[in-house]
């Protein structure tokens, strides 16, 4: 029997594709401590992968390189060793791996464990990205996009709302940088943003309205700390919102139909 | 005329490997013709002829043992060659091989006048096993009432033969086939077509004929998608739907007295050297049918676009398309461990991909269904509009996923789990 392509490998594959523009700009810039930061979370993300594939005959997926992508370029600098292995331990094994592997999962392993690194070790710096890296998101987004492996929704709602409170003055650059990078590594990412259109436009602006919250309200925060912490309230919400659009198409149909 | 409720583009057009079509239309009676039930679960019958017997072209060979007035029909004039059964009586297959000079039955068409009339014709000329009812597929049962009917006078899957060709100078019949139609429900007659001119006059019948005109990309010339978009079945408003070509032969039945047999039907895939659409007819030989189109070499005869083919030699009652695929030579199984680590964990999850969403047409939330389908949520499932679709809409799914065939499998599952709870 002939088969399709879009297979969880294969939608895996094509955003380790999109994602190549950021990786390289960022290893580009990073230069040997970014590479070694890359090696090191590849490495835990692997060991929990092989752990549960023989624990648990869970099959290891090529998502793990980007939930080890993301990690690398976003977690705080400085943490050394131990810290790093602790938080990543707990984001992939809690975020992702105890649910069934990539596809199962509720929110992104990455997310996971930012926020545990973040707000476990606050006395650590969070990184600062130079200007090409962050215009990097730009085509990571449009391939990604284009290939339909990330929904366009929350890119574009997000981009909207982004683009008007930028415009009107309340978001920094550096802001706008961070919260492009973690839009399109860990917000956007497929399984764990919104799975109805509704629910992918609202995903977007929630995400993008609670960066510019936290911007204007949040003294002393880091740019990334920011996105990130704005990335982890919008994917508790998901649920909530897909329920919601599910709801409202349900009602629709049934107004429509007398049943569904 | 109402036009579909999404974007006209929405949908895929998977490209399937096949040579080009050869030129012109071939006409071929073959030498052998199978009578068989429908496509699903296999029914009880009662043969109506003995091995030996000669029948005539739409003669009644067998019929339903609870309900004796469906008939099953002999596709063309010849002699009963062997009556299969399988254990409970349950029809695998008569077979008849082809007479030359054989005649028709005739039917008298003065009973059709009403509704109860036109039924027992239905069902005694071998009409009946052409219609499909959703929620559960299979034929409806003989005193069933639907909500609806839809007319498919449009076809997506890859290789399909074109309705509009088939329904070429036969536009009358099929007015009269759908004005038939009509009095059998107390809903509208839907008749979905591609764009175009229509193929009926506005304003025949009681005014409950309706035209639906819809995109070019599958699923939306699918049934399913269709009836979820126009009037979608429940438990209690089952929706029947039927093909053009056989609602025109319903009105030539009605005219003339005999059933036609004629059916278009488009052979193609990639172990053929020249594809073809023939002229045939139900219960078609495949053998014969693909003599001369196939490459050398182990192929396998299938019936069925190739989205939802099944293996088989004989043309299957409702299908339009023959594929023909080339033998792949058994792979070789996987180390013991290899295959313990990694196929345990089948299926893998389905991750939404904007290709997913279009593999139901952007009709149904494509992500959450699909969801409930693998977690066997069948409330859910429901909600979404599962009793509107059958195995063939979400064919591209599976396809389109990779998941060789695993949601099709977990919506036959559901359907007859959701069939026996309702039944009890």
């Amino acid at each position: 029997m002939t088969r399709g392509l879009w297979s969880r490998e294969t939608v895996a594959l094509m955003l380790l594709a999109a994602y190549l523009p950021l990786a390289l700009f960022w290893l580009w810039f990073g230069g040997a401590e970014a590479l070694a930061r890359l090696g090191l979370s590849l490495l835990v993300v692997g060991v929990w992968h092989l752990v549960f594939l023989l624990a648990r005959a869970q099959p290891p997926s090529l998502a793990a390189l980007i939930t080890a992508l993301a990690i690398a370029m976003l977690a705080p600098e400085g943490l050394g060793g131990f810290r790093m292995i602790l938080g990543i331990s707990f984001g992939v094994v809690m975020g992702e791996l105890v649910f069934g592997g990539w596809g199962r999962n509720v929110v992104n392993p990455a997310t996971v464990t930012l926020s545990f690194l973040g707000f476990g070790f606050p006395a650590f710096a969070w990184p600062v990205f130079d200007d090409p890296v962050a215009w990097a998101a730009i085509p990571a987004a449009l391939i990604a996009g284009v290939t339909g492996t990330v929904p366009v929704a929350v890119l574009a709602s997000a981009a909207l709302v982004g683009a008007v409170a930028a415009a009107s003055g309340v978001l920094p650059e550096q802001v706008l940088f961070a919260a492009g990078i973690v839009l399109v590594l860990l917000v956007a990412d497929p399984v764990t943003s919104a799975a109805t259109t509704l629910g992918r436009w609202i995903n977007g602006a929630l995400y993008a309205g609670l960066v510019t919250l936290f911007a204007t309200g949040w003294a002393g925060a880091a740019p990334v700390q920011i996105a990130v912490a704005a990335a982890l309230l919008t994917s508790l919400a998901v649920p909530l919102l897909d329920e919601i659009a599910l709801a409202l198409w349900i009602a629709r149909r049934r107004r429509r139909h007398g049943r569904t | 005329m109402i036009r579909a409720g999404f974007g006209s583009a929405a949908g895929l057009s998977p490209r399937f490997p096949s040579p080009p079509d050869m030129s012109g239309i071939a006409e071929v009676l073959t030498e052998e013709a199978a009578v068989q039930t429908p496509v699903g679960p296999s029914l009880h019958v009662t043969p109506l002829v003995n091995e030996g017997d000669v029948v005539r072209q739409g003669a009644a060979v067998a019929c339903l043992r609870h309900a004796p007035d469906v008939c099953f029909v002999a596709p063309l004039a010849g002699r009963v060659a062997r009556i299969s059964l399988l254990p409970g009586r349950k029809l695998s297959e008569i077979v008849l091989f082809r007479e030359a000079e054989g005649d028709v039955e005739r039917h008298d068409c003065k009973v059709a006048k009403t509704a109860g009339g036109l039924r027992r014709l239905m069902q005694s000329s071998g009409v009946w096993p052409w219609l499909r009812r959703r929620p559960f597929g299979g034929m409806p049962a003989p005193h069933e009432k639907p909500a609806a009917i839809v007319v498919m006078a449009t076809d997506t899957r890859p290789f399909a033969p074109d309705p509009r060709r088939a329904l070429e100078g036969r536009e009358d019949d099929l007015t009269r086939g759908l004005i038939a139609l009509e009095q059998l429900t107390d809903g509208p007659v839907m008749l979905c077509q591609q764009a175009g001119p229509e193929l009926i006059e506005p304003g025949i019948g009681e005014g409950r004929i309706r035209v639906v005109t819809c995109g070019p990309r599958h699923p939306q010339g699918s049934a399913g998608i269709r009836i979820h978009q126009l009037f979608p079945a429940g438990l209690d408003t089952p929706i029947w739907d039927l093909h053009a070509e056989d609602a025109a032969a319903l009105g030539a039945l009605l005219e003339t007295g005999s059933l036609p047999m004629r059916r278009l039907v488009h052979i193609a895939g990639a172990a053929l050297r020249d594809a073809q659409t023939v002229w045939t007819h139900p219960g078609a030989d495949l053998r014969q049918l693909t003599q001369r189109l196939v490459s050398p070499g182990p192929h396998i005869l299938t019936s069925g676009s190739p989205l939802d083919w099944h293996a088989t030699r004989w043309l299957a009652p409702r299908h339009r398309q023959v594929t023909v695929v080339p033998r792949e030579a058994t792979r070789q199984r996987p180390h013991w461990l290899v295959a313990a680590l990694t196929q345990s964990a089948t299926p893998r999850p389905a991750i939404p991909t904007a290709a997913l969403t279009q593999a139901f047409g952007g009709a149904i939330p494509a992500t959450p269904f699909i969801r409930a389908l693998s977690a066997g949520d069948d409330e859910t499932a429901m909600a979404f509009g599962l009793l509107s679709l059958l195995e063939e809409d979400v064919a591209l799914a599976d396809y389109v996923l990779g998941e060789g065939g695993q949601f099709v499998a977990q919506l036959r599952r559901m359907l007859d789990r959701i069939k026996t709870e309702f039944a009890a």
